[in-house]
């Protein structure tokens, strides 16, 4: 049986992402979304990856979403009026089944995940540097090393974004029908 | 201290490409202040490459930029006495240029774009003199062209400016295939692009092979305008005449020999053969051209030509230190030659035809005295700056051996000298012959001071300046060449050089005399006149490019009609989905994009499914 | 954290990304959808993090490092993406869109 906590955390994250799928409201589901990031944060956290689960608050609930919010509450999306689409719901949910049933399946009793990788308990973190640590100084130790190249191609990529957005978001008299 | 020695290198590149960024950036309307400021940034640099050359320290620094397995890409300096002389050739012209250019261009309503491309230029020529690798070099070299094709392309509103860069651009993108093909077989070969490691690698190899010195002069032959890709230079004139000073005489093209000298490690014996004969070949045929040109720059043009020729042919003979001085002794005499060619379009209210010109002697004394005097040092008048490096070059010649070559050479010394008198008989002796000329008036300070400085002092005085006045030891790779010359007047170079100057240039002075407003050769023998002016090359490469390539890009155009649009996406790809459209009553084409998820979820699915099972 | 197999928090993180496949299968508005893409992301992540741990390796938390920034840049074109064809349609419920079909 696994730890509390994990179960704790998997059962509020499942819950919210739950939320973000079923709930007709755009911010209702944004809350979902944001509730659902904090507890995949946690269960960084629970892996000792400090350094990314706040990472995953800083950047993806908080400003992603804020982002998120910000849009919804722009654009004012109104949704569709009437009954709950309960025929949809009802299809997601046999196809969120089937396929949940799967992943079940391919993780729990198929034995594709070797004994020796999913031993019950996760190895000892040691003190040597070159394995696992948590610490922010390794992060930038490995990405100024090893991952220098792939970094500087995401700093470019942000670049792109931004020229991308700032040209997408100018309000070009043509675009209007 | 060499860190103190690669931060004045920093300084040295990035001075112009920050006055460059600055120009373009916010001075496009405040021409003025964009001059003075690319101006100042060139004496600065000027200075600083003066300074580097007293010290005479090397300087290698290094960072490494990216690393795929073993292959290091990176960023450095590496700089030897070649470079530093260079350096201080290219900033120093470059500097007085930029002078010049203030007066020349003051009513040009470009300024800001113009004196952002010098600045541009500035950078890159500066980024290959001190590159450490080839792929820095490649990149500086494409900046280079870039900035070539931006400056000749000034007038762009002029059709002729146009079409100039253009071809200016494209033939030496046909250079820089084989140049960066040669810089892959470096990488195959040897696993490294730095120079210092290629060096090893060669010192150590017994054969370089062939190919590798071939495809990397592809792109000397490019840039230098060296046979059969000489083609463009002559249209490269239609830029601002400044811009042919720098560009197009002193530096760029000069670029290609001092790439040359810096991996002449590379190069096999053949391919040394090979630049030697078409070096030669070229000098003697484009100084006879030259002949056959009214355009006073397109003249100077293909005297240009005839003189990176001579460098080839030194570097073809395995005196790469000769070629590094002639480039260095003809960056001053040709940069004054067109500039004082300048300052004579300026007086004459921008006419360029020789021989409506005529009698600016009177009118333009400084003009006319800098002009002479760097005509004589191009014709290599002894103990003046051209004569130095000139006669070096065909005394090695003669001396290697090679006879073919040293006839070549000879031919073009006496060519040298005769379209030297031509050019000073019709544009400063005689009476004016025209409207413009005899209004013709002397230019401003800001255009006759680089004149005097470049004309009087470097030209005629560089070789003597050079061999003695210079700090000691800033001048290393010339040298040995210059010790190893002596007045004599019994060697075969002095002889074929005083030949060709008293016959050459006096017979050139009387003979054009003769006819008034008119070319004295066209005259007497129109034929030969024809056969110099008309441009062969020009007409081969129409030839092949109406009636080869075009022919191949039609069939392969129609091949692309017909497989890939007409069978590849038409038959199969409009056909499969109609037949299946038609046949699922276009149930997976709703455009519904949940749809499209879901048929992504499918195939995604059968994909694992497959990846799993097997 | 004992008793917590690798196999745990690969369920999770599947379970996870089958929500977020499902609420894009499922859901209209475009804004949610997207959200829902953004659930799959992060249950990859998750996924690539429990992988790291377990193998006591840097690389999978570099590559979500990785994850995490591309998405930011993802999310803002995106976003614009859908802002500007509000401005264009008036709407952003995907039914709507279905100019592809002809």
């Amino acid at each position: 049986m696994p730890d509390g906590l994990f179960i704790f955390f998997a059962a509020l994250t499942l819950g919210a992402a739950l939320l973000l799928v079923l709930s007709r409201n755009a911010v209702t589901s944004a809350m979902g979304m944001i509730l659902a990031l904090v507890g995949v944060a946690a269960e960084f956290f629970l892996l000792d990856a400090y350094f990314l689960g706040v990472l995953q608050v800083l950047v993806y609930a908080g400003a992603v979403m804020v982002l998120f919010l910000f849009i919804i509450m722009l654009l004012d999306t109104e949704d569709a009026q009437g009954a709950y689409p309960w025929k949809t719901a009802a299809l997601g949910l046999a196809t969120f089944f089937l396929l949940a049933a799967g992943v079940l399946w391919l993780f729990h009793w198929s034995g594709a995940v070797s004994a020796v990788k999913a031993g019950a308990t996760p190895p000892e973190l040691s003190a040597n540097p070159a394995e696992f640590v948590t610490a922010a100084k390794a992060f930038g130790r490995l990405l100024y090393t090893k991952y220098l190249l792939p970094l500087e191609i995401a700093g470019f990529l942000l670049l792109v974004a931004l020229v991308g957005v700032v040209s997408l978001s100018k309000d070009n008299p043509e675009n209007k029908a | 201290m060499p860190s103190d020695l690669s931060s004045l290198v920093h300084w040295i590149l990035f001075l112009p490409l920050g006055a460059a960024v600055l120009s373009a950036l916010f001075l496009r309307r405040a021409g003025g202040l964009a001059a003075w400021l690319s101006t100042g940034t060139a004496f600065v640099i000027a200075g600083l490459s003066l300074l580097l050359l007293g010290k005479g320290v090397d300087v290698s620094w290094h960072v490494e930029l990216a690393k795929f397995g073993d292959v290091s890409l990176g960023f450095g300096y590496l700089i030897d006495a070649n470079a530093r002389l260079m350096l201080f050739v290219v900033s120093f012209v470059a500097a007085w240029i930029h002078l010049f250019s203030v007066g020349y261009m003051k009513e040009d309503s470009a300024r800001g774009r113009f004196f952002a491309g010098l600045s541009i230029f500035m950078f890159s020529i500066l980024g290959i003199v001190v590159a450490d690798n080839l792929l820095m070099t490649f990149i500086y070299w494409e900046l280079v062209g870039f900035s070539s094709y931006m400056l000749i392309a000034h007038y762009f509103d002029k059709d002729y400016a146009a079409a100039a860069s253009k071809k200016a651009f494209i033939v030496n993108r046909v250079g820089d295939l084989g140049f960066i093909l040669g810089i892959a077989m470096c990488l195959s070969l040897y696993g490294t692009l730095d120079f210092v490691a290629l060096k090893d690698h060669a010192a150590a190899a017994k054969t370089i092979p062939v190919a590798v010195g071939a495809l990397l002069m592809c792109g000397f032959l490019g840039k230098s305008a060296q046979f059969p890709l000489h083609v463009w230079l002559t249209d490269a004139m239609a830029g601002p005449t400044p811009v042919s000073a720098l560009i197009h005489a002193a530096t760029m093209v000069a670029a290609g020999v001092y790439f040359m000298a810096r991996v002449s490690f590379l190069l096999a014996p053949d391919v040394l053969n090979l630049i030697a004969i078409s070096g030669a070949g070229m000098a003697a045929l484009a100084g006879l051209c030259a002949l056959a040109q009214t355009d006073i720059k397109k003249s100077l043009a293909y005297s240009t030509l005839a003189h990176l020729g001579i460098m080839g042919c030194a570097i073809g003979l395995g005196h790469p230190e000769l070629a590094l001085m002639h480039m260095a002794m003809h960056a001053f005499f040709k940069a004054t030659l067109f500039l004082g060619a300048g300052s004579v379009i300026h007086g004459c209210h921008h006419e360029q035809d020789m021989l409506k010109m005529g009698g600016l002697l009177k009118k333009m004394p400084l003009t006319a005295a800098t002009f002479i005097a760097a005509t004589l040092s191009n014709c290599a008048v002894p103990f003046l700056a051209g004569w130095y490096s000139k006669d070096a070059i065909i005394e090695a010649a003669y001396h290697g051996h090679h006879f073919v070559i040293f006839a070549f050479l000879s031919l073009a010394a006496l060519a040298t000298c005769l379209y030297s008198g031509r050019m000073i008989r019709l544009v400063f002796l005689g009476e004016a012959n025209s409207e413009e000329a005899s209004h013709a008036h002397e230019s401003p300070w800001t255009m006759t001071l680089p004149l005097v400085v470049l004309g009087l002092v470097y030209s005629v005085a560089g070789g003597f300046l050079a061999s003695t006045l210079m700090p000691a030891g800033s001048l290393q790779p010339i040298k040995p060449a210059l010790d190893a010359i002596v007045f004599h007047l019994t060697a075969p170079s002095t002889i074929v050089g005083l030949f060709s100057l008293v016959v050459g240039f006096f017979g050139a002075l009387k003979f054009y005399g003769t006819v008034r407003g008119a070319d004295a050769l066209q005259v007497v023998s129109p034929r030969t006149y024809h056969l110099l002016e008309h441009r062969w090359m020009d007409g081969l490469y129409r030839w092949y490019v109406d009636a080869v390539q075009r022919r191949l890009a039609e069939f392969v155009a129609f091949l692309d009609l017909l497989i890939i649009n007409g069978v590849a996406v038409r038959w199969i790809g409009g056909g499969v989905p109609a037949v299946l459209g038609y046949l699922t009553g276009r149930s997976f084409h709703r455009g519904q994009t949940r749809a499209y998820a879901l048929w992504i979820v499918v195939g995604t699915l059968f994909l694992a499914w497959f990846l799993i099972a097997r | 954290m004992e008793n917590t197999s690798l196999a745990h928090h690969l369920l999770l993180a599947g379970l996870l990304f089958v929500l977020g496949l499902t609420g894009v299968l499922i859901r209209r508005n475009l804004l949610v959808v997207y959200m829902c893409l953004e659930l799959m992301l992060a249950a990859a992540t998750l996924a690539l993090v429990a992988f790291s741990r377990f193998n006591r390796t840097m690389d999978g938390a570099v590559l979500v490092f990785f994850v995490i920034t591309v998405a930011a840049a993802e999310v803002a074109v995106g976003l614009a993406l859908i802002v500007a064809l509000f401005r264009k349609r008036g709407t952003v419920q995907s039914d709507a869109l279905t100019t592809l079909r002809d």
